[in-house]
């Protein structure tokens, strides 16, 4: 067998931030400082940060992915409404400060429980849930214009690597590893995959392919699917974390590597592919440093129901799917005639297939027929 | 059968077989007295808690009376033992002038015996049925007389044991002796069957409670079966004005009323009959009447019939009077309630309302006393917390039974609390008091315990809820403001010190002084809030006093039309 030719890093590494920790923390600090400025001038204390979700995001077509629009919610402390929050804010800005002069890192998780405690006097918990710190993380990282990684805060990690690609691990002994030597478990992605610390050196790869499910990933693992097409897995396993999105960007960008994303054939799945080629509403923020506006999708589409015999196979399609697929046809980024047509048809037939279902050819047809002919004739929607 | 109701039983047959003997005899010998016995139901002697309460009713009330007529502030002591099985005793004594030897059979052993029957008056009476009353079913559930003790200012005290004859209506008096402690006023005990003391909106305790209420200057003490004692202190020293007796107004007056009056009239003819015993009546009204009558005006009034006193009620009708006089009226004064109140119920919140007289049915004065107390003891407390409590008084005794079918019940029932800030009205810490005053009241039944819904009594009181229901109304909202004030302060405060040390470990700042700082913007916040919220309610103060204004003007407007007299 020929030795085929490495593909080395063409486009430079990029930092989605380049400002350094001391910089992100005398942002902090500032913030800080603003508000002891204005209790002590007699003003309501204020924190000033991006409005999100969809009312500022913007469909940037040229560009392909969404960003945020440049609305801004300020709190007040002395606003019942607001006060609460507003303290989580202080304690929230407090410890990220801390963690990062003493160069700590902490998942969100623990952030929350480490601020966690009953507030004096009360029977009332500074946090109730992580369902209230983890939006008051999101709160300051758009506030002092960072990335939660930049805080040394990580969420917990998802999504696996596979395939013959070599990474270089800077923070950990500068260890070189191949992700199609690590068994068939892959490599599990890292929340920070920031190129200071995760380095590409090379791949041998034709393309990259993004699946869904962990079963499906593992299915091609086990079939051999990765070498017998020369590409580079990931699986996602559900919606995409935030270090696998940034991974699927780096690979795509550094290495020029084509990028095709293959989902479950229902709504949910279609709008995985969408976050991972224009970006999520919830952090249209940093999309320009994870989504890949050229990413194609390769299936399932319910024209493969008919195509691939897959009739008996199929499931209804449940009440969330259907309203998730009108809200989808009505976004900017899902205006073109291919995708209106597909979700149209979802609403009509009330169908969806799953990536499993292909096992009901035969447990290798996805490997050996499905996904092979889809890539080879380009069978993609955009 | 139980040894009461064969007995029971037994008297009846007895009855019945004296009276097939001697019919006619024994038709002709019933008396009041005798009707009574039979019918103690119409007479409000009825279930076993109402006829304790009723009981101790009759004897306070002749108390309260008896020394409001000698001019004496009342000390009224009342005693409730057990001594069985719905089995009890109630003692009530007083320190009024006593009672002459003479007087004794006519208060506690005559039925009807009372001066109040025919007359207009503003009065707490109940028909003269009274004490007697209570006399005679003390024996009829006992067999027991009833002991009274009376002592008259400069005389010995005497004692003795009274009974009524029910066949003859007439007093019995035992065991009389002088007794040689000085004592001046009356004090009665007497035994009863078949009752039960309840310590319930029913109940005697709360009956004197509102007696207490509506007579600020008397001083009543009770001790009940459990022996708890409790006094309601005098908050007024001043002996009401004795009620005035008036002369009917003729709209008030009915065909039957004209044919008892002629029986007592001094007048000779009906012309004069007409001008001299009714109210508001003069030369120009007997021309109007004589227009209107087939018969002679001349006539000797004792000699009319029903159908010309008929004809003299539908003149009446036609006719158009002068309003009746309202200075017959003697309410408990706004004053007088307020202190009563303060002191008994004692709320936060208290607005007392006494309205101007005016009159219903075309010929009856009458008066309304409101009074809204908020918080502290105002309300009934049950298990559940607070609920709303309505006092009804008809010329000042409390009406504690019938509410359903009372227009003060309704009137309250018709109002909108939700507009004055009470949500919840049923479950709020609220006293309604309401004063009805007329000369005459419209009851609904014989238990006098209901006012008719009289349309201009219920606009009336409706009137004065909303007045006093707007002042509760603005003190319920700042209130309310105050205490969400209260709770804002609180939130914004327990925060501070958390932020406070985020900021010091962020900037380094003073923690202590941030402390500071921030609390004093706080407080400024809220005593900002608090100004705005002081000058809408000065706002609405405004408003709501433009609003009643001309109100009660219409109000005037209205009852001037009335007074027209028709040329």
């Amino acid at each position: 067998m020929a030795t085929r030719k490495m593909r080395k890093p063409k486009a430079k590494a990029v930092t989605s931030e380049k400002t350094t920790t001391k910089e992100i923390a005398s942002r902090i600090k500032k913030s800080a400082e603003r508000m002891v400025k204005e209790i002590k001038a007699h003003k309501d204390p204020s924190f000033t940060t991006m409005q999100r979700g969809k009312s500022n995001v913007v469909w940037d077509e040229k560009k392909g992915y969404l960003s945020l629009g440049d609305k801004t919610v300020t709190r007040n402390f002395l606003n019942v409404a607001h006060a609460r929050k507003f303290m989580q804010t202080s304690l929230i800005m407090s410890k990220t400060n801390e963690y990062l002069l003493h160069n700590k890192t902490a998942s969100i998780r623990e952030i929350y429980y480490e601020l966690k405690h009953t507030i004096e006097g009360t029977k009332e918990n500074t946090f109730e849930g992580q369902d209230e710190s983890d939006p008051t993380i999101v709160d300051l990282e758009h506030s002092v214009n960072t990335i939660r990684e930049k805080l040394n805060l990580h969420a917990n990690p998802k999504g696996t690597l596979y395939g013959n690609i070599t990474l270089k691990d800077k923070m950990h002994h500068n260890d070189k590893f191949n992700a199609s030597k690590l068994g068939r478990g892959g490599w599990s992605i890292m929340s920070r995959m920031e190129p200071e610390e995760i380095e590409i050196i090379e791949t041998d790869a034709d393309y990259l392919l993004v699946v869904e499910t962990e079963a499906m990933f593992e299915r091609l693992i086990e079939e051999g699917f990765p070498k017998d097409n020369h590409c580079l897995l990931i699986g996602v396993g559900g919606q995409a974390a935030r270090g696998a999105r940034r991974l699927i960007h780096r690979v795509h960008k550094e290495l020029d590597l084509p990028t095709y994303v293959f989902t479950d054939g229902d709504p949910y799945g279609w709008y995985i592919y969408s976050v991972i080629k224009q970006g999520s509403m919830a952090l249209a923020a940093h999309s320009e440093f994870m989504s890949v506006p050229k990413s194609k999708f390769v299936g399932m589409t319910l024209d493969d129901i008919k195509e691939y015999k897959l009739e008996n196979v199929t499931e209804n399609m449940k009440d969330g799917d259907i309203k998730r697929a009108k809200e989808m046809m009505a976004y900017p980024w899902f205006q073109n005639k291919d995708w209106q047509a597909l979700l149209k048809k979802a609403l009509v037939d009330k169908k969806r297939i799953e990536q499993q279902a292909l096992a009901n050819r035969r447990l290798d047809f996805v490997a050996t027929h499905y996904l092979p002919e889809k890539i080879r004739n380009k069978e993609f929607l955009p | 059968m139980t040894k009461k109701e064969v007995k029971k039983a037994n008297t009846a047959e007895e009855s019945y077989d004296e009276g097939t003997k001697k019919l006619d005899a024994e038709f002709k010998e019933h008396s009041v007295a005798e009707f009574f016995k039979k019918n103690k139901q119409m007479l409000g002697f009825y279930g076993k808690v109402r006829t304790l309460t009723m009981i101790t009713h009759e004897y306070v009330t002749n108390s309260l009376d008896a020394c409001e007529e000698a001019g004496i502030l009342p000390n009224i002591d009342v005693k409730i033992d057990e001594l069985g099985k719905e089995y009890y005793e109630v003692t009530v004594t007083d320190n009024g002038p006593g009672i002459s030897n003479t007087n004794i059979g006519k208060a506690f052993g005559k039925l009807l015996a009372g001066t109040k029957f025919h007359r207009l008056i503003q009065s707490r009476g109940q028909q003269g049925i009274g004490c007697s009353g209570c006399t005679m079913l003390s024996q009829m559930t006992t067999g027991k007389a009833s002991k009274i003790i009376t002592g008259r200012k400069g005389q010995k005290a005497i004692s003795l044991e009274i009974t009524i004859d029910p066949k003859h209506n007439e007093p019995k008096i035992t065991n009389e002796k002088e007794i040689a402690k000085a004592f001046q006023g009356t004090a009665v005990q007497a035994k009863f069957k078949d009752v039960l003391y309840r310590d319930s909106e029913q109940g005697p305790l709360e009956y004197l409670r509102r007696t207490a209420i509506s007579n600020p200057h008397a001083q009543i003490s009770f001790r009940d079966p459990m022996g708890q004692k409790i006094t309601f202190k005098r908050t007024h020293n001043k002996i009401p004005q004795l009620p005035k007796e008036v002369k009917p107004h003729p709209k008030g007056v009915t065909v039957d009323e004209i044919i008892t009056l002629v029986k007592v009239t001094k007048a000779r003819t009906v012309a004069s009959f007409i001008s001299n015993d009714f109210d508001r009546t003069g030369a120009k009204s007997i021309q109007e009447v004589k227009n209107r009558v087939s018969f002679d005006l001349n006539k000797d009034p004792k000699k009319i019939n029903w159908s010309e006193s008929e004809e003299i009620v539908k003149a009446f009708k036609e006719i158009n009077f002068i309003a009746p006089s309202t200075d017959a009226l003697r309410p408990i004064g706004e004053d007088q309630i307020k202190k009563s109140l303060d002191s008994i119920v004692k709320p936060e919140f208290l607005t007392v309302l006494t309205r101007k007289p005016t009159v219903y049915a075309g010929g009856f004065p009458f008066q309304v006393e409101i009074a809204i107390a908020y918080g502290g003891d105002a309300g009934r407390s049950n298990a559940e917390g607070r609920k709303m409590e309505i006092m009804r008084f008809a010329n000042r005794v409390p009406l504690p039974f019938d509410a359903g079918n009372c227009a003060l019940t309704h009137a309250v029932q018709s109002i909108d609390w939700k507009r004055y800030n009470i949500k919840d009205v049923e479950h709020s810490p609220v006293t309604v008091f309401i004063n009805f005053i007329s000369v005459h009241i419209p009851y609904t039944g014989a238990g006098k315990q209901s006012v008719a819904d009289e349309e201009e009594v219920l606009a009336e009181i409706r009137f004065a809820l909303m007045n006093t229901g707007r002042r509760a109304g603005i003190y319920i909202s700042h209130k309310r403001r105050e205490a969400e004030n209260q709770l804002k302060r609180k939130m914004f405060y327990k925060y501070i010190p958390e932020i406070a040390k985020a900021l010091k470990e962020i900037t380094k700042a003073n923690e202590e002084d941030i402390k500071k700082r921030m609390e004093k913007l706080v407080l400024e916040k809220l005593k900002l809030d608090e100004a705005k919220d002081a000058e809408e309610m000065a706002k609405m103060q405004d408003k709501m006093d433009k609003d009643s204004k001309s109100s009660i003007s219409k109000k005037n407007g209205k009852d001037k039309s009335k007074e027209k007299v028709k040329k």
